[in-house]
């Protein structure tokens, strides 16, 4: 009885004095806690926080369709940026610039990253690309170059083991090579995007789909049929020297006990620039209808904070875009080999018109590795064509 | 004609209704006014309890339209006694009307506009600028107009001086949108139709990202790139529907036959065991053989390699993939087919076997002669209503394959595998379609169509119009 | 129905030898020609397909397996022709009767033949079975290639002596069960079990009535257990931290849906069924026509329709609103499935009823729906079960993992951007798959009987 009156009582109150928020959040396990744990101590100030757990890739779709209708939440814990400008033009997240008041302790890139139309729309967590990591029993020395590279990874191979893998139809994982031969998404003039100038199909870009061809059809390494998952479970399973993969998958290898090390995947043959994967910034949204915006931002800045990155660090083994946790993370292996290829990588863009392209361009990356010696240029050009279609 | 048995009361309201089309005309109408009055008396109500009680929950004009049909109906049934016979249409009825006939109306709507992620009617908070307004509340000064030449451009009006456009504002917490709209502009400086009532201190403006409709602009775009997805996703879905029906009634007739054998012993066990792939629940197997038919590591190719054949790209080769969607087909189908042959079998009558053994007919002759033709009866409708399944059977696609792998010369939403329904799935809703939903509501339509034409050729030859006639 | 001259072909009710036609004749040969042809090609094109292809390094090939196979078989039937033979010999001089040697070979070679498709049907299931168990969070047979065990050398089965509960553990992470809740699921779990015996003991020809009372009291049990356990079952009780920790829940939220959606089912479309199959007024013909084609709209194409609506509502995001747009979805095809059951009903016992002076609902509710017990658990599990499985309206109309149903908690395991799940998903699997499996052996007779005669699939 008392409780229902409790219950009652706070039912009444008027409601600024507490904010109720809801957190959408993609985080599982250990990094969920972590979260769980900053809600509390967020509520300690007289605030109510829900998390709600959502798939990575629904939480875009899922924003845009339910935050108008005001059933969406008021912080986003966390997105990339390569959807950050088509949720902005659909008007559903909030503008964060008057809400941050020292940029300072982020990496720049983070910052560019969630910057649209000259807005912050979003403060940066954690960065991720893709590094080669490599088992150290299997592979004494990292290879730095491709000749060695080609050596370690074909000694390895046969008979039921692997010298590399990586999943070759996916174009995330492998822009750091269509970059290094002179592809491009949208060409970056002085840090504007011009979304006409498309080079993922240009001469580089071809040379690029011959390369990643080669891997599977002509030094006979990645097999068809290899996904991020085969890749993992191969290396987890002691039977892969090398292959291509982001902080993601830290996690298991660690469990799995295997000895390992991180570096940068080699400049490829012929190529005419270093190897550039693609640089993803996560980073904390306001919902531009939330009712409590003053609340959500003070939760998305508690969590980003360089103490609050650390503790998360820990609980995940994610690369913090804040300057002094990294600082306090440098003796960290994963830190720092992800940390090298973040800094040699390119941002992914982020205005609207990626979202034409990630369709398009994947499946042509995938053609082109379907079966040997193709028409690399036709396969792109069609791509091209689509995506300069669909973004109008 | 069943004989309706009159009541022994006579009233001078008839019980029976009015024949022909004036009385269907006449029982909707009165449906119809009766649902509209009940709608409209609920959503009185609600909006009265809304007012008294701002926490009541939107759905009970649900409750409110049920509760006033359940009072008129017996006062209509009293002004017109025959129509107790549409009461017991009536749950049913409801149920449509809201739940399926008012979507579709919505997404026919949709098919004619440019609706999309972003041309979602919401308001842009990326190109938000900070405003003022004046004193008499009429004139809103926009601080600039971001990628915009002018307000103009800013706007997307089609006039010059943008009357009926729509400007949002905002306070500066910009939590709870305001729209007015526009009656001209000049400069940075937007003139509003009416003075601003909002509760708000205006500081900040956008844009609204309305959608428009656009005719048939959805159609011309589907059509004119007919050849990269319509055209062969079509083919590929007769193409599987019809072969996927006849290779699972093959299959299943085989077994089924081999299984109504009444000296095969322990044929129970065999049944029991078969029957297995038909109780797991697709969305489980399904997902199940992704992971074994992998080119690599799954135990199909393991399996093959035992046998010395070559590691097969099931799924990974847009030829490959398409017998394997057959192949999963064929084992979630077959027990079905299985089942149904048996007690279709087990329904001919014994002694036209005897009879025809002692004639000096041989088993295979029997087969021919006997069980075929009396399995064509009860097989018709299983196999139609089995094409029609499988034409939209969407699982299938969406788990195994979700349309891939990619082939040449098609659009990324339109792949190797996709069938019409997973076509209009990715253009709405995968990440390959970038939400374009009235796109996707377009592609609806031509499926509902296409599905129609076959559905009456189906019909006709099932006999449903005669059954459901009768 | 009976008055309407019947316009099927009658079967025939005796054997009648007929000469077919000259087309009649030639045509099953052009059909068998045509698909010959069919398969020829394709094979053509699969071969060419598979021309250039490098050979796996990862899969243990035995050359010329398929001789040894074929020379097996070949070996193998040679054994039962001789086995035939005896068994043959022997069964003459027992019986003393006639017994045709082809038979008994023909049944000893149909045996082979269904021994080999069950290996094929169901070695996968047993697969997935076994990698529940396996730690390593993969459904992929790694090979083996120093062992000398062929099985273990091709990765055709996996290794046993690593297996542990671990996804199972999984599963269950942090969840919070009171004892009277595994007391209920105990009885739940019996009692489909005897259901199960019980159904076993009917086939085996049986049946009496005592069974039949047995099994209603028993079922009655297992639903009471089952409602209780479903409604009381809350998102508390899960605490722990990952998405697979919230499996049961998500069981339990599918089995309230399915349950009250199939339930529904039952009350939409029975008197539309009804009013179909025997009231004769004008308009009946062509409303039946509107249900079977509206139905034909791709509805999940128009769900962000549906999402519009159940917002409206103040429906989105709870299972109301996920229960209603199922419901909507059924109608057609369960008023037509009990529209042809009433059919089939002799229309003398209601007319006698009627004639005692019930009005038409009388006879509906007091004699027509006792009658039809058998139908509408069809109806109900043919709902239950579509429901169960169902997972694209679930996914856009739900968020948040605590309102997840089996489906949606499935997909994720496997449809996970980076991280795949395959171990969990097979332990989620074969518990998830487990009530399906067991409602469909427990009905099986109510379930063929439905489904074959509705002409439909699942």
């Amino acid at each position: 009885m008392k409780k229902a009156l409790t219950i009652l009582s706070l039912a009444l109150l008027p409601s600024a004095s507490a904010a109720n928020i809801t957190v959408w959040t993609h985080f599982g396990g250990g990094e969920l806690t972590w979260l769980k744990d900053q809600a509390a101590a967020f509520d300690k100030k007289g605030n109510k926080t829900t998390i709600v757990s959502v798939p990575f890739d629904q939480i875009p779709d899922k924003l845009i369709q339910s935050a108008p209708k005001g059933q969406g939440p008021d912080v986003i814990v966390t997105l990339p940026q390569d959807r950050l400008g088509q949720l902005a033009s659909a008007g559903v997240i909030e503008p964060m610039d008057k809400y941050i008041t020292s940029k300072t302790d982020f990496d720049k890139t983070g910052l560019t990253a969630m910057t649209y139309q000259g807005k912050l729309f979003a403060i940066p967590m954690f960065a991720e690309s893709v590094a080669l990591v490599y088992n150290k029993k299997l592979v004494s020395k990292a290879p730095t170059t491709w000749a060695e590279f080609l050596k370690v990874a074909q000694d390895n191979t046969g008979n039921g083991k692997f010298g590399f893998l990586a999943d070759l139809n996916n174009a995330y994982m492998n822009y750091g090579v269509i970059s290094a031969y002179g592809g491009y998404v949208f060409k970056n003039t002085g840090g504007t995007l011009n979304t006409k100038d498309i080079g993922l199909a240009n001469a580089g870009a071809d040379k690029a789909s011959a390369f990643l061809n080669d891997l599977r059809y002509k030094y006979n390494l990645v097999p068809e049929g290899v996904s991020g998952d085969v890749a993992k479970g191969a290396f987890t399973d002691g039977r892969l020297a090398m292959y291509l993969t982001g902080p993601w998958d830290m996690g298991d290898i660690k469990k799995a006990g295997i000895d390992y090390g991180i570096t940068a995947f080699p400049t490829p043959p012929g190529a005419s620039g270093k190897w550039s994967p693609f640089v993803g910034v996560q980073g904390t949204m306001i919902s531009a209808y939330s009712k409590q915006k003053v609340a959500a931002a003070g939760f998305a800045k508690q969590i980003s904070s360089s103490d609050a990155q650390l503790a998360f660090n820990k609980a995940g083994g994610r690369i913090p875009v804040s300057l002094s946790a990294r600082t306090k993370l440098k003796s960290d292996p994963v830190v720092v080999g992800f940390g090298k290829s973040i800094s040699a990588g390119t941002a992914m863009p982020n205005v609207p018109a990626m979202g034409a392209v990630w369709a398009p361009w994947s499946a042509a990356i995938a053609q082109s590795v379907q079966k040997p010696n193709q028409d690399y240029k036709q396969i792109l050009d069609k791509a091209v064509q689509e995506i300069s279609g669909n973004i109008k | 004609m069943t004989a309706i048995p009159h009541p022994p009361h006579s009233t001078v309201r008839s019980t029976v209704p009015p024949e022909g089309t004036r009385g269907v005309l006449l029982a909707v109408l009165i449906l119809a006014m009766m649902l509209g009055g009940a709608t409209l008396l609920g959503w009185l109500l609600s909006g009265l309890t809304a007012r008294i009680y701002p926490e009541a929950p939107p759905y009970m004009i649900l409750v409110y339209v049920l509760g006033i049909l359940l009072v008129m109906m017996p006062v209509v049934s009293r002004l017109f006694p025959w129509i107790v016979n549409w009461y017991y249409l009536f749950p049913a009825l409801v149920f449509l009307a809201a739940f399926t006939v008012l979507p579709i109306i919505l997404t026919v709507n949709y098919a004619f506009t440019n609706y999309n992620a972003v041309n979602s009617g919401n308001p842009d908070s990326s190109l938000r600028t900070t405003a003022t307004i004046s004193a008499d509340k009429r004139v809103i000064t926009l601080a600039e107009t971001p990628q915009s030449q002018n307000v103009q451009e800013y706007l997307r009006c089609d006039t010059p001086g943008c009357a009926g456009a729509t400007l949002v504002l905002f306070d500066d917490q910009a939590s709870v949108p305001y729209r007015a709209k526009v009656a001209s502009v000049s400069g940075l400086q937007v003139t509003l139709a009416a003075p601003f009532t909002g509760p708000i201190e205006v500081a900040r403006a956008t844009r609204l990202n309305s959608y428009t409709y656009v005719g048939l602009e959805n159609f011309r775009e589907i059509f004119g790139k007919a050849s990269r997805a319509l055209v062969p996703v079509f083919i590929w879905t007769v193409v599987f529907a019809f072969s996927t029906v006849i290779i699972n009634a093959l299959a299943g007739l085989i077994l089924g036959i081999l299984l109504y054998n009444k000296n095969l012993k322990g044929r129970n066990i065999y049944r029991t065991l078969l029957f297995l792939p038909w109780a797991i629940p697709a969305v489980i197997s399904v997902q199940m053989w992704v992971a074994l038919f992998n080119q690599q590591f799954g135990i199909v190719n393991k399996g093959l390699g035992l046998l010395g054949l070559a590691a097969v790209p099931w799924l990974g080769d847009p030829l490959w993939a398409k017998i394997s969607v057959l192949f999963v087909n064929l084992w979630l189908g077959f027990p079905y087919m299985m089942t149904a042959t048996i007690s279709a079998l087990s329904t001919i009558n014994d002694d036209l076997y005897e009879a025809a053994s002692i004639d000096g007919a041989s088993r295979w002759q029997q087969i021919v002669n006997i069980t075929l033709p009396l399995l064509r009866n009860s097989f018709t409708p299983i196999l139609l209503s089995g094409f029609a399944f499988n034409f939209n059977n969407f699982g299938i696609i969406y788990l195994l394959t979700q349309g891939g792998p990619d082939q040449q010369g098609r659009e990324a939403t339109a792949r190797s595998t996709d069938i019409l329904l997973s076509w209009g799935y990715n253009t709405a809703f995968a990440s390959s379609g970038g939400q374009n939903f009235a796109l996707a509501s377009a592609i609806a339509l031509i499926i509902f169509f296409l599905t129609l034409a076959i559905s009456l050729v189906n019909f006709k030859a099932a006999g449903v119009f005669e059954e459901a006639r009768k | 129905m009976t008055t309407m001259p019947s316009q099927d072909a009658t079967p025939p009710e005796v054997y009648v030898h007929q000469e077919p036609g000259v087309l009649r004749k030639a045509l099953p040969w052009l059909i068998i020609a045509a698909a010959v042809v069919i398969v020829g090609v394709l094979a053509f094109y699969l071969n060419r397909n598979m021309q250039g292809r490098p050979k796996s390094f990862t899969i243990f090939f035995v050359e010329r397996g398929w001789v040894r196979f074929l020379l097996f078989l070949l070996a193998a039937s040679g054994v039962l022709a001789l086995t035939s033979l005896l068994g043959q010999r022997i069964g003459m001089a027992r019986t003393g009767r006639k017994i045709s040697y082809s038979a008994v070979l023909g049944v000893q070679l149909t045996h082979l033949f269904l021994m080999l498709v069950v290996l094929v049907a169901i070695y996968p299931l047993f697969y997935v079975l076994i990698a529940a168990f396996d730690p390593r969070n993969s459904l992929f047979a790694f090979p083996d290639f120093s062992n000398p065990n062929i099985l273990y050398k091709t990765g055709l089965l996996p290794r046993l002596e690593v297996l542990s509960y671990e996804n199972f553990q999984k599963l269950f992470e942090g969840v919070a069960i009171p004892l009277w809740q595994l007391v209920l699921a105990g009885i739940a779990g019996a009692a489909l079990t005897a259901l199960l015996i019980l159904a076993m003991i009917a086939r085996a020809g049986r049946e009496s009535e005592g069974l039949n009372q047995t099994r209603s009291w028993i079922m009655r049990v297992l639903i009471v257990a089952l409602v209780v356990l479903v409604f009381f079952m809350g998102p508390s009780q899960f605490g722990g931290s990952t998405n697979e920790s919230k499996f049961l829940l998500s069981v339990r939220n599918t089995l309230l849906v399915s349950g009250i959606t199939g339930f529904l089912a039952i009350l939409l479309s029975t008197t539309a069924g009804y009013a179909m199959a025997r009231l004769r007024f004008p308009g009946r013909f062509q409303t039946l026509l509107f249900f079977i084609f509206i139905q034909m709209f791709p509805v999940f194409l128009a769900l962000v329709a549906v999402y519009t609506l159940m917002v409206l509502l103040g429906l989105s995001n709870t299972f109301t609103g996920l229960i209603l747009a199922y419901s909507g979805g059924a109608i057609a095809f369960n008023t037509w499935i009990f529209k042809g059951y009433v059919e089939s009903l002799p229309e003398s016992l209601e007319e006698a009823a009627m004639v005692d002076g019930a009005t038409r609902w009388q006879t509906f509710i007091k004699v027509v729906i006792p009658l039809s017990g058998g139908i509408l658990v069809f109806i109900f599990l043919n709902q239950f079960i579509g429901t169960y499985a169902e997972f694209i309206l679930a996914n856009i109309l739900l968020t948040g993992v605590e309102k997840w149903t089996v489906g949606i908690m499935l997909l994720s395991f496997t449809q996970g951007q980076f991280s795949t799940k395959w171990g969990v998903f097979a332990a989620a699997a074969t518990l998830g798959a487990l009530p399906i499996v067991a409602l469909f052996y427990g009905f099986q007779g109510y379930f063929v009987g439905g489904t074959v005669s509705g002409g439909v699939k699942e």
